[in-house]
């Protein structure tokens, strides 16, 4: 039996394992969704939170850079409602609100393939991934060297060693790998999983989404 | 015990060919020809019912005739009759087969699945190690052992590259591509169908117990469990340099999966970071394997990634400088001393600074020698590519050459020398030339920068 772990689910267990989260909760109504906010700290982010719905940006379910209480207000209002009547039938379970992301956005990956078991990905994400197709490949489990090396052969890995911003301990980005691999390890059950984006920054990382399968 | 086993295999004091035959339309003739005129030192043994002498050689009916040990069997009897042969060789107590039979799991009738089925339980039994079945054998050029259906592959020279190949078409493509680059090698071999042989067997063989490889190149199609191959070469440890030509690059990533990492994750890309993983070096194409399996044999290892080019003319010169670059490597700057020393040899009419152009130096070979000495010397180079395009002036730059390779050798950084000249003028000075004292020979500038760029990747990955 397959089944999908998405949006807070997929959040929240990630969480519990350890990893590094943007801080987020499931809202009900638009008065809840504006005082997690206050909670949390301005700027955020608002996403339909469905277990019908893998790709948010498809449907329409995001909003980002909400500034202020009105504003996460209005958001909720108008992503529920434009999300009810252009998906009728899909279960709406809440919003959930989450810290906005800054730096870089990273996508990593968990596939099992028939012939190789399981494979960890590493990529940027945006153009470096959709139109590039540049990420990289390892067999489960992996070490440190190879979380690096998984780095360092992105043809984007200049873009990382160099952001005009801000210094990244490109190490976090390894040590992560490593993380995600003992994660699989731990979790035979893990089919297949897309953390995208993960966030970068001189602050640290953490994660944005993701979606697991998982065979039971 | 399989271990042991292929040691024999691969070395046999005698070999017996089941099948044998002296007519040119039988294989079994072809794997007398390669033993024969390939010169086998060991007791050859043909096994033919119908023939008394075949190749002058005494001929028996069965395996059981034969009056000493037999430690490898070279079959090319039709598939059918192959599980009743192998049993005799069980029986014989032969210690390794080469099935060069096809018709097993490869043919789309499923009888051949079965018969191969059958091949491996009698192996299993008598744990009797199987090249093939449906392979062209294997050579090994160290020992002078021909145990293939092609003679020629005994006037490749003896080396350290070994190959393990899933095609034997590839060994052929190989083979011959190292005679014309004058590769050296210590093994060449066709894995066919992989009964109880496969890339782990062979690679734990030539890295543990043969000292004669000391580079293993490898071809692969497709594995139905590559983890074997991958955890086996990542266990050697960098003990012997291993590198990998993938073919089959075009199968994709499912592009129904609703997850990114599903639709990008194509078997090819998984293949290239497993084998990064596995710390094998990946080559892209037959010509590539050869230079950087030639190098890695024959060079000293190199310690940085700072190289000088020093080219006759200044154009091959400029194409192997901007090749460089892309191979990872540097074009490195001259210390002030060796500057001066090179200002001292060269006339300031052509650049002097790295790449260099010797062109100035063409009527004296000696000069373009004198500036690749104090190139060596020079502690921030850690290699050289020496470039010669044949005009009739510096007709005598590779004699000469060949007359000072002992300066070249006490350096220990590596040498890739890329001469082009007409066909017969310096042909057989490349041949004595190529290969020793730690200089190797690549047919072109791009080429011998790729290769030089390899030696760096490989340094990399062992270390």
């Amino acid at each position: 039996m397959e089944k999908l772990l998405l949006g807070i689910d997929a959040l929240n267990f990630l969480e519990k394992e350890g990893f590094p989260v943007l801080k987020n909760a499931l809202a009900k109504d638009e008065n809840e969704a504006a005082g997690i906010a206050a909670g949390i700290g301005f700027p955020v982010a608002l996403k339909v939170s469905s277990p019908d719905v893998i790709h948010k940006t498809e449907t329409g379910g995001i909003v980002l850079a909400l500034e202020d209480g009105g504003a996460t207000w209005d958001a909720f209002k108008k992503i529920t409602s434009a999300f009810l009547s252009d998906h009728p039938g899909k279960r709406l379970e809440g919003v959930i609100v989450q810290k906005m992301g800054s730096g870089l956005e990273l996508i990593v990956g968990v596939l099992r393939n028939q012939q190789f078991g399981p494979v960890l990905m590493f990529g940027l994400g945006g153009i470096f991934v959709e139109a590039m197709k540049d990420v990289s490949f390892r067999c489960i489990p992996i070490d440190a060297r190879d979380a690096k090396e998984m780095v360092e052969e992105l043809q984007a890995y200049n873009v990382l060693k160099s952001t005009r911003k801000e210094t990244i301990d490109l190490s976090v980005i390894g040590d992560f790998l490593l993380q995600i691999s003992n994660l699989v390890e731990r979790h035979r059950g893990i089919h297949e999983m897309d953390l995208n984006p993960v966030f970068i920054s001189s602050k640290g990382i953490s994660v944005c989404d993701v979606r697991i399968k998982i065979d039971q | 015990m399989m271990n042991e086993k292929l040691k024999w295999l691969f070395s046999p004091g005698s070999v017996a060919v089941i099948g044998a035959s002296d007519s040119f339309d039988k294989l079994g003739y072809h794997v007398m020809k390669s033993l024969v005129k390939g010169g086998y030192r060991g007791e050859i043994y043909p096994v033919n019912p119908k023939a008394e002498k075949l190749w002058g050689i005494r001929t028996y009916p069965s395996l059981k005739d034969i009056p000493g040990e037999v430690d490898l069997a070279v079959i090319v009897v039709p598939a059918p009759s192959v599980p009743g042969t192998l049993q005799e060789c069980g029986e014989k107590m032969v210690k390794g087969v080469v099935l060069i039979t096809a018709g097993y799991k490869e043919i789309e009738d499923s009888q051949g699945e079965a018969l191969e089925r059958e091949i491996k339980d009698i192996a299993k039994q008598y744990e009797i190690p199987i090249i093939g079945p449906n392979t062209f054998g294997f050579v090994n050029m160290t020992d002078g052992v021909n145990a293939s259906f092609t003679y020629e592959f005994s006037l490749i020279k003896k080396g350290g590259v070994t190959l393990i190949s899933q095609s034997g078409g590839f060994c052929h493509l190989c083979g011959f591509l190292a005679m014309e680059e004058r590769m050296g090698m210590a093994k060449l071999m066709s894995l066919g169908n992989r009964v109880n042989v496969d890339f782990p067997e062979a690679l734990r063989h030539f890295i543990e117990e043969d000292d004669a490889t000391k580079v293993i190149a490898l071809y692969i199609e497709g594995l139905d469990e590559p983890r074997g191959l991958l955890e086996m070469a990542r266990s050697m440890g960098g003990k012997k340099p291993i590198i990998a030509y993938k073919a089959g690059k075009s199968e994709k990533g499912d592009s129904a999966s609703r997850f990114h990492t599903g639709s990008l994750a194509g078997k090819y890309e998984i293949w290239k970071g497993a084998l990064r993983q596995a710390r094998i070096l990946e080559v892209t194409s037959a010509e590539e394997l050869i230079d950087t399996a030639k190098v890695l044999d024959v060079c000293a290892p190199i310690k940085g990634n700072h190289i000088a080019v020093l080219s006759g003319q200044a154009g091959p010169g400029m194409i192997a400088a901007d090749a460089l670059e892309d191979a990872g490597l540097k074009l490195a700057g001259f210390t002030t001393g060796t500057q001066e020393k090179i200002n001292g040899l060269l006339p300031p009419v052509a650049i002097r600074t790295n790449p260099v152009d010797m062109g100035p130096a063409w009527y004296s070979p000696q000069t373009m020698l004198d500036i690749l000495k104090v190139t060596l010397e020079d502690e921030g180079i850690d290699g050289v590519i020496f470039i010669a395009m044949f005009a009739s002036a510096n007709l005598e730059v590779t004699k000469t050459m060949e007359g000072l390779m002992k300066n070249i050798e006490p350096f220990k950084k590596p040498v890739v020398a890329c001469f082009t000249a007409p066909a017969g003028i310096w042909d057989e000075d490349i041949k004595r030339m190529d290969g020793e004292k730690g200089v190797a020979i690549i047919h072109t500038p791009e080429r011998a920068a790729k290769a030089m760029g390899n030696l760096w990747k490989m340094q990399l990955i062992m270390s």
